[in-house]
């Protein structure tokens, strides 16, 4: 009985295993190799067929092949289609010349969002474009910050973006066609009479022109940057630099950092603390611009950029899509208001402990939130329970930045007997 | 019994073997214990970094911001504490040498001290002597076995080496590196150097001169995140702890990947922020757990 018994379950087990080849292996290639005729198509979107027939319609969409990317059955895309928009594109559009693979990339082609910029089946501009040249890369792109400003670099005028960016990928920073001071001098020579003058004849043909000069538009003339450092402003180059007759022009005067703190001598103090950003040479430069800057302080860059720059973690966190929440600062971009740039006694940058460093703010919260402090103990680490234990400002999936589901997960890590 | 030797073999798959390959990839190394605040101690402050005597079999913690140092047993048991007579102000690194006098890096002072109980004196190391670019902001430091100090010297991207008597004697430019945040030597001398932001580890020879640099940035189990501390144990295996992966990733001496142990998390055995790490001859690996407020011990 046994045996018969055990017999019925392989010859089950037997079928069972054939039956699932089977359909998975027709299923595919089905289909993978379906044609069906794109006439059976436009039955039910007949509104279609104009978009076909016009000039700046896809190739397979204009050769009548809607299978080519969509299932006429079943799909677990959107709209049918057969694969994930990023690889169902790259089976044809490979990238010519390794166009699509160099160091830097654009993030919606990163993130495969093809769609973000093409439109699939038609488009009245070129290359598929959702709009026109600049029109499109304002729909992301600061258009205000860069269309309000008084003088505004040509190119940014006529919307013409690609003449110093690639759309797909880069080898240069900020996705620039060629490094960045030779993407400004193959089109303005610095070798001229007015050039040589108006940088007071310092040799900068290899320095960085956006270290003083904003690429897009500016409030000032010659497109410098909105916030000047005021020896730059007022021209008196030798404040910081040596002679322009001398050995080393661009050189400074006194050694590393002193050239900064022998006018912001404060700033050496900050420095002075357990935990700091102390760099090589200048390091002041590391974040701050000597000369121009757009932003507060007179930093580089913006903030998140300045910081994510070293900090790849957080830059990861501030990528991914999945984690919904994030402290507002942290959207804003505003690191420092909760950490301190230059340095600080405490962990991470704080301020202040990480408590008081949240109650700055959160003052209501603080007084009656779950016990946290020197006398709340994380049973997990015996550490003391602060709002980073259960928070996770710089990100997360779950409500209120929480590190975990507070509806299942949250409450359990410590009180294990519920 | 099919059905019960399956269930076996879906127990041990998902409750046992995944995770313990998750958390503990490094073949053998296991998290012994940790030290946590306890009634002896009280509470642990901002943790800086911990130095293994060999010669007296004890573990020694800088409590930054409660201003001490904590001295624990070779079965990290506390055995006390103390504070150079409030001579410190917010001790972050320490080193200890054969004849039992410290040294502990004072950032917020800007210098190291130099502490020998004694004779009861403490004093700053002169700095006098050393060749300045920029002022000097001392950070993490070690001995090789001839006493010679070296410290690293974070704002001209070189390591200082004093000789046993405290005189500077010469400075190692780590050139094409870029964040220099520790050093250790090996028994044979070399020094090693871990820059953080290039995410490299470079190996000199006792002269100053480049033998080679290993490692590089980058989400492979062997690349590096955000490298903060390194430690060398005298069979030549190179531990660096990695503080954005909470991990430590260890290297024979050619640079080659040996293995990664330890992920984030709060329990034993994980760590949040990793800042520092120190080998002992038994091969114990003593780790700041900076988010934890703890240092865990592997073995």
């Amino acid at each position: 009985m046994v045996v018969v018994q055990r017999n019925i379950y392989r010859a089950f087990l037997l079928f069972a295993c054939a039956f699932t080849g089977f359909i998975s292996v027709t299923n595919s290639a089905y289909a993978k190799g379906t044609q069906v005729s794109a006439e059976k198509c436009l039955k039910c979107h007949p509104d279609l067929r104009q978009e076909m027939a016009s000039r700046g319609a896809h190739a397979p969409f204009k050769r009548l092949e809607c299978s080519s990317c969509h299932n006429p059955h079943t799909s677990n895309y959107e709209h049918l289609v057969k694969e994930q928009i990023s690889k169902l594109c790259k089976n044809c559009h490979k990238g010519k010349k390794g166009v699509f693979g160099k160091k830097y990339g654009h993030s919606p082609f990163e993130e495969g969002a093809c769609l973000k910029c093409h439109r699939p089946h038609s488009s009245k501009n070129r290359k598929l474009l959702l709009a026109a040249g600049g029109k499109l890369c304002f729909t992301c792109h600061a258009k205000k910050e860069i269309l309000s400003k008084k003088y505004k670099h040509d190119p940014v005028k006529k919307g013409k973006c690609l003449t110093c960016h690639s759309p797909h990928t880069s080898d240069h920073e900020r996705m620039l066609k060629r490094g960045l001071s030779q993407a400004c001098v193959s089109c303005h020579s610095i070798k001229s009479k007015a050039a040589k003058a108006s940088h007071s004849h310092y040799p900068v043909q290899d320095s960085k022109c956006t270290s003083c000069h904003n690429p897009h538009a500016s409030s000032h003339s010659n497109l410098i940057k909105e916030s000047s450092h005021k020896p730059f402003a007022e021209r008196k180059c030798t404040q910081c630099h040596n002679s322009v007759r001398s050995r080393d022009p661009l050189g400074v005067k006194g050694e590393g950092m002193s050239v900064c703190v022998a006018c912001h001598p404060s700033t050496k103090e900050d420095f002075r603390k357990v935990n700091t950003h102390v760099g090589q040479g200048v390091f002041c430069i590391n974040c701050h611009s000597p000369h121009a800057s757009d932003e507060a302080h007179m930093k580089k860059a913006k903030e998140t950029r300045i910081c994510t720059s070293c900090h790849r973690d957080t830059k990861e966190h501030l990528r991914d899509k999945k984690n919904k929440y994030k402290h507002p600062s942290v959207m804003e971009g505003k690191c420092s208001e909760c950490h301190r740039p230059h340095g600080s006694n405490f962990r991470l940058l704080y301020p202040t402990d990480e408590i008081g460093a949240c109650a700055e703010c959160h003052k209501r919260h603080v007084s009656f939130t779950h016990p946290i402090g020197k006398d709340a103990i994380d049973p997990r680490s015996k550490g003391e329970i602060t709002c980073v234990t259960c928070h996770n400002l710089m990100g997360s999936r779950h409500d209120f930045a929480l590190r975990f589901d507070r509806k299942k997960e949250l409450c359990i890590q410590c009180h294990k007997g519920y | 019994m099919s059905r019960k030797i399956n269930f076996v073999i879906l127990f041990l798959t998902f409750f046992l073997i995944i995770p313990a390959t998750a958390l503990c990839a490094g073949k053998g190394i296991k998290h012994l214990t940790s030290i946590t605040r306890d009634t002896e101690t009280g509470r642990l402050g901002l943790l800086g970094g911990v130095f293994f005597d060999e010669n007296r079999n004890r573990l020694y913690v800088t409590d930054t911001t409660n201003k001490r140092i904590l001295a624990f047993d070779v079965d990290m048991k506390f055995v006390s504490e103390f504070n150079a007579g409030g001579a410190l102000e917010a001790p972050t690194f320490l080193v200890r040498n054969s004849k039992g006098q410290f040294f502990v890096a004072e950032p917020t002072k800007g210098n190291i001290l130099f502490i020998d109980i004694r004779q009861k004196s403490v004093k700053p190391i002169d700095f006098s002597g050393v060749p300045k670019a920029n002022i000097i902001y001392p950070g993490k430091m070690t001995l090789d076995s001839s006493d010679n100090l070296y410290i690293v010297d974070k704002a001209n991207q070189r390591i200082l080496i004093f000789d046993p008597d405290l005189r500077f004697d010469r400075q190692v430019l780590v050139k094409d590196g870029k964040g220099l945040s520790d050093v250790k030597v090996d028994s044979s001398g070399n020094i090693y150097a871990l820059n953080t932001i290039g995410g490299s580890i470079s190996v000199f020879d006792s002269r100053g001169n480049l033998l080679q640099t290993f490692g590089k940035k980058g989400k492979e189990k062997q690349e590096f995140d955000f490298p903060v501390s390194l430690a060398i144990h005298p069979k030549g295996v190179i531990y660096v702890v990695d503080q954005h992966k909470h991990k430590v990733l260890a290297f024979n001496k050619k640079g080659e990947f040996l293995l990664y142990f330890s992920e984030l998390g709060w329990r034993e055995g994980r760590l949040h922020y990793p800042s520092f790490i120190c080998v002992n001859k038994a091969g114990r690996i003593f780790i700041v757990d900076r988010g934890n407020s703890r240092i865990s011990v592997f073995e």
